[in-house]
């Protein structure tokens, strides 16, 4: 058994063990550090998303201004400072020739595969299987994308890696072992409708022409746009699971878990194993109501062991004496003498003082996720809007095949579906891709290519199924204040921006270029769906696919240097 | 802005502009204080001013050189304007009350080697005849007067009246100002076609689902003017170029003034805010399903990595945004003014730096319009050449 190998690193001239391959994030959220950035009003900001989305958890590393401490892997010791989210100033510098696209690396795989979790990796085994070469891109410095969150650091003696973490390694393994290519700790920023897709990573950047290109990018959490949700120490329950999961860490001694969904229940046992104290779980959702039973009977019928797996959570979270809450929706957040007091409303009434006040040094929101589409709808690939899941969904065939040849989708990208439903996704788009490129299908193939199928349709039961025991409407900005800020980067408030649209300013754009609302550094993923829906609203319609932000390359903030081949520091 | 889809505010104007951009809102706000009957449509499709990145330019723009050698003495000509619309900005800034983050800091074009830089020297010496506030700098003083520009740069032009102006805040106050004097705004409104009155004088502009009557009508819609006067039987060859745009993250106050490039295209400057603009003639293209202007990988790459070799400090920064644009020019001048063959059509382009020049020429074109003493000579800018060719 080894050993976790510590790293010192300096945090504003502090010293500060940090876990070799941990993030920087993590191992400054270990040392009690929350204020990560300062805005130009001058608001601290810290670790909030955990994903490399908000771009809020920016810091100098080693001199390098505007780095994600949340994506920033810790290999040696580094010097991290806070920075101004105003920005930093120049260092001094050196003249570098420019380049232009002919001097940037061109790589023609078969299939590109961009995203590495499940249905990214299921797809690229179908795929390889059959024989086609696969590429697979990922952002994160490790695969298996926010489900099978590797462990990154060595801490096999306190906490071994649980059947999601061995899932995954396995999938890892055994794409690894049939000849995927996998490309971590990629910034994928860029696909374009000539075919090509753009790529950055610490070496170089890469012009990708694939024959076939699977995206599989996943979600990110939807923004819980209530008073303090931009508080330092408020962050979503899926960077809290991260820090966890990845890190071994803790978001905080005291933690508080609020939103709708199985993951948030997921985290509570988390952390109450890692040792946190989960001062309360609040869930939106009712516990009893009619037709309850029937859906636990048809998941039951459809994935017994996840929900099975459910009630073992349960169980552990009882033990621990976690006091939980149902159809209880998290209101207000303040931070009172260093630590953040959580307000609650009744879930169905929407009234306040239904119940106490709680107080910890974390609160972890997970209330919904948004897909993450911006390269699909870059590419021009066509969408459309479900009412029901209140999201927009990619239009896809039965194969996984989106409106534009060549350019295949699957996953919560496409529109939220669960880790389940993505792996047989993939497993039929790889086969599927495959086909398309002249591979063929041996008997045996196919009978694997129906009986995805019929697994995929039964994933999708289960998922709408606890769909309906988790149902809650979106929250959008249902509950903010005039001065609650909508646009995180931009800081612009709900009030701004209900002034426009009171004005009949109801162009997401016109009001984006009046409010500079979307014009910060996460691109509007966290205000631009809401505002979407607050304008629907306004008028009466339900959103469509073209009533939100129509995203442009770089999808990512990509730094001018990093695109310049040659030594990076 | 008043009057939204599907609604038709106004059924017969006195006066019809065709384009919301710099030149058309801001005639439109002349004329409605100038006591006419105005309605501005516009597609809302903001491929223009709506998107433009805020240079204001007053020295020849070495990239207009190169691409069109032809039109050098028609901008020659004209150049007299540059200074007089920058100034004009001033001007409507101070006349609507409104920030539109306006410096004047200076425009420098920098030259590489001493071929670039005795290019430079003639360009200088020739604006200077034509009256520009223009000087040579060489490397040793520019390294006291642009610190930011890197070790790439062997010397530069200067132009003192040179400077930049945040879009976002300009149009925003302008339209505001617009509606204020009475203007009637008909936003996400496409005009298909425009024909004259069958029964008596005037025009008809077709728009989805409606006609709209107009005694006279504007051209000003940049690109979009050629087919709508081909429609009238005129003629207003008004070139499209999609152009792309960059911008980054912001950081502390670095670079002072507008930078472009002697020999290759590119303009660069930060707004107050620290986001520094990146564009400067990198093409885009217009997407073949709707042509609606796209940005393209190779501009990215070509034109934010030229922005980092002249100056390297914002080499770390990160690009947060691309977008595209339309620059809609003709032949190196303005053209604005009346139709001879067709009473009541007026065409509105304002030239080749259309944004600087735009609201000076809307001053011009209502000066017309309001039948006021012109404060230019008006023959240079008839739009009757292209008829009589």
């Amino acid at each position: 058994m080894s050993q976790t190998e510590n790293i010192d690193i300096e945090f504003d001239g502090r010293k500060i063990s940090a876990r070799r391959g941990e993030t920087v994030a993590a191992a400054l959220v270990n040392a009690g550090i929350l204020h990560l950035s300062t805005t130009p009003s001058g608001a601290q900001r810290g670790i909030y998303c955990g994903m490399g989305v908000c771009q809020e958890c920016l810091v100098v590393i080693d001199g390098k201004p505007n780095q994600r401490a949340c994506m920033a892997k810790i290999d040696k010791p580094v010097t991290v400072q806070r920075m101004s989210l105003a920005g930093t100033a120049p260092r001094s510098n050196t003249s570098a020739a420019p380049i232009t696209i002919d001097d940037i690396e061109v790589v023609e795989p078969e299939l590109l595969i961009i995203g590495a979790g499940p249905g990214g990796l299921s797809a690229a085994v179908a795929a390889r299987k059959l024989g086609v070469e696969v590429t697979v891109l990922d952002e994160r410095p490790v695969a298996g994308g926010q489900f099978y969150k590797q462990i990154t650091v060595d801490s096999a003696n306190a906490y071994p890696a649980d059947n999601q973490h061995l899932e995954g390694a396995r999938l890892i393994d055994q794409a690894v072992r049939l000849g995927v290519h996998i490309e971590p700790d990629t910034l994928i920023w860029g696909g374009f409708q000539s075919g090509d897709y753009v790529a950055t990573n610490s070496k170089k950047t890469v012009c990708y022409k694939p024959k076939r290109t699977l995206i599989a990018t996943g979600a990110y959490e939807r923004g819980h746009i209530v008073p303090g949700w931009t508080l330092p120490g408020v962050m979503t329950t899926g960077a809290a699971q991260t820090l966890w999961r990845s890190a071994r860490r803790l978001p905080a001694q005291k933690v508080i878990i609020a939103g709708n969904g199985p993951l948030n229940l997921q985290l509570a046992t988390e952390l109450t194993v890692g040792g946190a104290e989960v001062v309360v779980l609040a869930e939106a959702a009712r516990t009893f109501r009619a037709g309850a039973f029937a859906d636990a009977l048809a998941m039951m019928r459809t994935s017994p062991d996840l929900v099975l797996t459910a009630a073992d959570y349960l169980r552990q979270v009882k033990k621990a004496g976690v006091s939980t809450r149902n159809n209880a929706v998290l209101s207000r957040i303040e931070a009172v003498n260093g630590q953040l007091r959580a307000h609650f409303i009744n879930a169905t009434t929407r009234r306040e003082d239904t119940f106490e006040v709680f107080a910890a040094d974390a609160i972890c929101l997970g209330y919904g996720f948004e897909p993450s589409n911006e390269l699909l709808r870059a590419l021009g690939c066509a969408h459309h809007y479900d009412p029901r899941r209140q999201e927009l969904k990619t239009t896809l065939d039965e194969d996984g095949k989106t409106s534009i040849d060549g350019i295949y989708a699957i996953g919560d990208c496409t529109g939220l579906g669960g880790a389940r439903a993505a792996l047989s996704a993939g497993e039929i788009v790889g086969y599927r891709a495959a086909t398309s490129l002249g591979y063929g299908l041996s008997t045996e193939d196919q009978l694997a290519l129906s009986a995805a199928r019929k697994t995929l349709a039964r994933h999708r039961n289960f998922q709408d199924a606890l769909w309906r025991v988790y149902a809650y409407p979106r929250i959008n900005a249902d509950l903010a204040d005039a001065d609650t800020i909508i646009c995180r980067c931009e800081e612009v408030t709900v009030g701004r921006v209900l002034t426009e649209i009171e004005n009949d300013c109801l162009s997401i754009g016109e009001i984006k270029r009046r409010t500079r609302l979307a014009m910060g550094r996460c691109q509007g993923r966290y205000c631009g769906p809401v505002l979407q829906h607050m304008i629907a609203t306004y008028k009466g319609e339900i959103p469509n696919a073209y009533s939100g932000f129509a995203p442009r390359p770089p999808v990512k903030p990509i730094a001018i240097e990093d695109l310049m081949p040659g030594e990076k520091e | 802005m008043s009057g939204g889809k599907g609604i038709v505010p106004m059924e017969k104007a006195e006066i019809a502009i065709v384009g919301g951009g710099i030149l058309g809102t801001v005639l439109a706000g002349f004329l409605a204080e100038g006591g006419a009957q105005v309605l501005l449509l516009d597609d809302g499709k903001g491929g223009g001013s709506t998107v433009n990145a805020g240079s204001l330019h007053v020295q020849l723009q070495s990239r207009f050189m190169r691409m069109y050698p032809d039109q050098v003495p028609a901008i020659e000509r004209n150049l007299h304007l540059y200074p007089k619309a920058v100034n004009y900005w001033k001007e409507l800034e101070k006349k609507l009350r409104a920030d539109f983050d306006l410096k004047m800091t200076g425009g420098l074009m920098i030259a590489e080697n001493q071929d670039q830089f005795e290019f430079l020297a003639g360009k200088c010496e020739r604006e200077a005849e034509l009256g520009l506030d223009v000087r040579m700098i060489e490397r040793r003083e520019l390294q006291g007067f642009a610190p930011y520009l890197g070790a790439a740069v062997f010397g530069a032009e200067h132009c003192a009246q040179e400077g930049k102006v945040n879009p976002l805040l300009a149009n925003m106050a302008i339209n505001k100002w617009a509606v204020a004097a009475g203007v009637t705004v008909m936003s996400e409104t496409p005009v298909r076609s425009i024909g004259k009155s069958a029964s008596k004088t005037g025009f008809e502009l077709a728009i989805p689902s409606a006609t709209i009557k107009a005694d006279r009508v504007v051209l000003a819609a940049g690109g979009g003017n050629r087919e709508l006067a081909a429609g009238l039987g005129l003629a207003l060859p008004v070139v499209s170029e999609p152009l792309h745009m960059n911008i980054t993250e912001p950081a502390v106050p670095i670079i002072g003034h507008l930078v472009q490039h002697a020999d290759r295209p590119i303009t660069l400057k930060q707004f107050s805010s620290g986001h520094v603009v990146i564009g400067g003639g990198w093409p885009a293209h217009l997407r073949q399903s709707d042509k609606y202007p796209t940005v393209e990988l190779a501009s990215i790459i070509g034109n934010t990595t030229l922005a980092q070799h002249i100056v390297p400090a914002v080499a770390p920064l990160r690009i947060i945004r691309t977008w595209a644009g339309i620059n809609a020019t003709t032949d190196g001048r303005p053209v604005l003014g009346e139709f001879s063959a067709m009473p009541g059509i007026y065409a509105a382009v304002s030239g080749d730096a259309g944004y600087t020049l735009g609201p000076y020429s809307a001053k011009i074109l209502a000066d017309i319009i309001l039948g006021q003493p012109p404060c230019e000579d008006l023959s240079e800018f008839s739009p009757d050449v292209y008829h009589a060719v």
